[in-house]
């Protein structure tokens, strides 16, 4: 091989080659299959597809998948960015320490996240025995086994993942603009909401579709917080696989999950920015 | 092929072990023969190097192998010199069906059930069982078959803790269903298995009716709703741990749980807040069965059944995890504390259904649409 036909290109294809090659074994094929099987079996045709449209636990599944994403992601997103806000705005000494604090949770596992929170919220966990012994119920409240449950621990899990890009953004912006509005005469709540706010826009949507696009596949919180009752997509796909050894349902809500998601990203790509909130996020 | 062996249940009598572990009831050794059994420990290929001389028994790791392989293996080779081997790579009906068709058999006896027994003698991939070696009256009624013989039993039962009701425990699904005399969530499993039934009982149908009831759509849709009347009180569970946490946790004040479960929570709950009822449980038998073409042949494999007939060691296999004996023998020699917990004791048999498997065969896929839609919609 002469050294001319192996152009700067090509090489870097070769670099990407193993990865690559990883990704297809063991990502695009099974996916392939995925998508294979949930034309194929039981029989083939769109016969499972056609469920879509005439099972009513599905179709619940899924108002109930894209509910608890929403308000999830809304939840997150004012948390975030007062936290965010705080972080830039407040304090300056603390800014190390609040950034750890943030980043904190995604070290530990969301198991043992969710775990903590049954230990939180249970009948007779911490919540409940000292709201009791304050007096202030007499029966305890009915704080997980339900989707409240699930939506405490899913804004937990979700928060760093809507702080992250607010922070980033906020960090480029130039507090003189806001001084700027402040010493033309504008009040503390127009200077924000008019100046500072729209600028940090880019890290909200940013924040939006990357909490909403994780909800979306959420299967270890709904499933341990939500007492069975709250059943996202990603616990109806294995209910499918395991208890009913319905492999060509299971496989049509995973193709039909990913198709979802990605209309969701596709049509947030008119609005945001990809690239940054994927890639240069943090 | 519909394969209706609980193949998680079987699974669950693994945790069972090792919980049992953990409290020191087992030995070390058991324990890690039971983990071996179930495949954890890389004891590969065992199964597949028997010689004709050995017997390979089968089971899903879970069947307490320790107790496999100390009680019944040890003492089999004891008084017979014939060596037994466990295998616990889970004998579904599938696999059983594989290897016979394959020609290549290692296994003897498979710990199974009713359904599959059935399916694979239809199939003519087992043999049928010698009930002059077997002795059919060393089983409880309704657990013999053809192709394959009880082992054990196990139940779905109405647990409850009295201390969270005050004192007033339900006695019948009914009260389950009465959730103005008895408060609390209940807990029911999230598959359909042992559950309908209960619900069915609920409505006021006679134990030995419910199937029946069940047999038409009506009477499906019936218990459907039932749980979807119920649903604001229910949380679910997955496995078997699943429920006894519920209990332990106090997040639910009664559910229908099984029996083994509830043999653990006995002894892990605080006194008097924790009983069961087997009024109105469904009990369902485990079972073994013979592949054709069997290595050990024919005559040991059934001298095996024969032998784990014995009343004494299915009484140990209750003690330690839980199991009922299938042998009726069994039950006077149950010791006094136990016997409210025996699934097969004669007071508790008279009051619960056998677990049809037919019915499931049949039945199950589209029920348990049915069971997600009540309790989510």
């Amino acid at each position: 091989m002469t050294p001319g036909l192996l152009t700067d290109r090509h090489r870097y294809w070769l670099l990407i080659l193993p990865a690559l090659a990883v990704m297809i074994i063991f990502y695009i094929w099974p996916l392939v299959n995925i998508l294979g099987i949930s034309v194929t079996e039981p029989e083939p045709g769109l016969g499972n597809y056609a469920l879509l449209a005439e099972s009513r636990p599905i179709q619940t599944s899924f108002i109930i998948t894209f509910r608890v994403a929403a308000i999830t992601t809304v939840f997150c997103l004012v948390l975030g960015y007062i936290v965010s806000y705080a972080i830039y705005n407040a304090s300056k000494r603390g800014v190390g320490l609040m950034v750890a604090l943030v980043l904190l949770p995604f070290w530990i596992s969301v198991l043992i996240r969710s775990f903590s929170w049954i230990v939180l919220l249970g009948r007779s966990g911490l919540v409940n025995d000292a709201l009791m012994g304050m007096g202030l119920i007499d029966r305890p409240l009915r704080l997980m086994h339900n989707e409240f449950g699930v939506l405490i621990a899913m804004v937990h899990v979700m928060l760093p993942f809507a702080v992250l890009p607010i922070m980033a953004n906020m960090k480029g912006i130039d507090r003189s603009f806001v001084n700027a509005a402040r010493g033309l005469g504008a009040s503390e709540w127009t200077a924000f909401w008019q100046v500072y706010f729209p600028q940090t826009k880019p890290g909200v949507l940013s924040a939006a579709l990357l909490v909403f696009v994780l909800s979306l596949g959420f299967y270890i919180t709904p499933a341990l917080l939500g007492g069975g009752r709250v059943l996202m997509i990603s616990e109806y796909i294995t209910y499918q696989i395991q208890e009913f050894l319905k492999w060509g349902t299971g496989t049509m809500l995973s193709v039909t999950l990913l198709v979802a998601t990605g209309v969701v990203i596709l049509a947030a790509a008119r609005f945001v920015n990809l690239r940054r909130a994927f890639l240069e996020r943090g | 092929m519909t394969d209706s062996v609980d193949h998680e249940f079987r699974r669950d009598l693994v945790e069972v072990a090792a919980h049992r572990y953990r409290e020191g009831r087992l030995t070390r050794r058991g324990f890690i023969a039971a983990l071996g059994a179930l495949g954890v420990l890389p004891m590969m290929g065992k199964g597949a190097m028997a010689q004709a001389s050995e017997l390979v028994i089968v089971n899903w790791g879970g069947t307490a192998a320790d107790i496999i392989k100390e009680v019944l293996g040890d003492t089999y080779t004891a008084e017979t010199g014939v060596p037994v081997v466990i295998d616990g790579s889970g004998p579904s009906a599938g696999k059983i069906r594989a290897m016979v068709e394959s020609g290549a058999v290692v296994w003897d006896v498979c710990d199974s059930g009713p359904g599959s027994a059935i399916i694979l003698g239809q199939q003519g991939v087992i043999q049928p069982i010698d009930y002059n070696v077997v002795d059919k009256s060393k089983v409880i009624e309704g657990a013999t078959w053809e192709y394959g013989v009880g082992n054990y039993v196990y139940s779905y039962v109405l647990a409850s803790n009295p201390k969270m009701l005050g004192g007033n425990t339900p006695q019948t699904w009914a009260d389950v269903w009465n959730v103005k005399d008895f408060p609390g969530m209940r807990t029911f499993r999230k598959s359909v298995r042992g559950m309908l039934e209960s619900a069915t009982m609920a409505m006021g149908v006679a134990p030995e009716d419910v199937y029946e009831a069940l047999g038409t759509q009506d009477g499906i849709d019936a218990a459907i709703d039932k749980f979807r009347q119920l649903r604001e009180n229910i949380i679910v569970w997955g496995s078997g741990s699943d429920s006894q946490n519920l209990f332990l946790q106090e997040e639910v004040s009664m559910g229908n749980i099984w029996s083994t479960r509830a043999h653990l929570l006995k002894d892990e709950m605080e006194e008097g807040s924790f009983t069961v009822t087997f009024n109105g449980g469904v009990l369902s038998p485990g079972v073994w069965v013979v592949p054709n073409d069997n290595p050990a042949g024919t005559e040991e494999a059934m001298k095996f059944i024969a032998f784990a007939q014995d009343p004494e060691l299915q009484v140990k296999w209750l003690e330690l995890i839980g199991s009922g004996p299938a042998n009726p023998a069994a039950s006077p020699l149950v010791p006094d504390a136990l016997k409210p917990w025996n699934p097969s004791s004669p007071e508790n048999l008279a009051t619960q259904i056998l677990y049809n498997d037919e019915w499931y065969a049949k039945n199950q896929i589209a029920a348990e649409e049915l069971y997600v839609d009540a309790l989510i919609n």
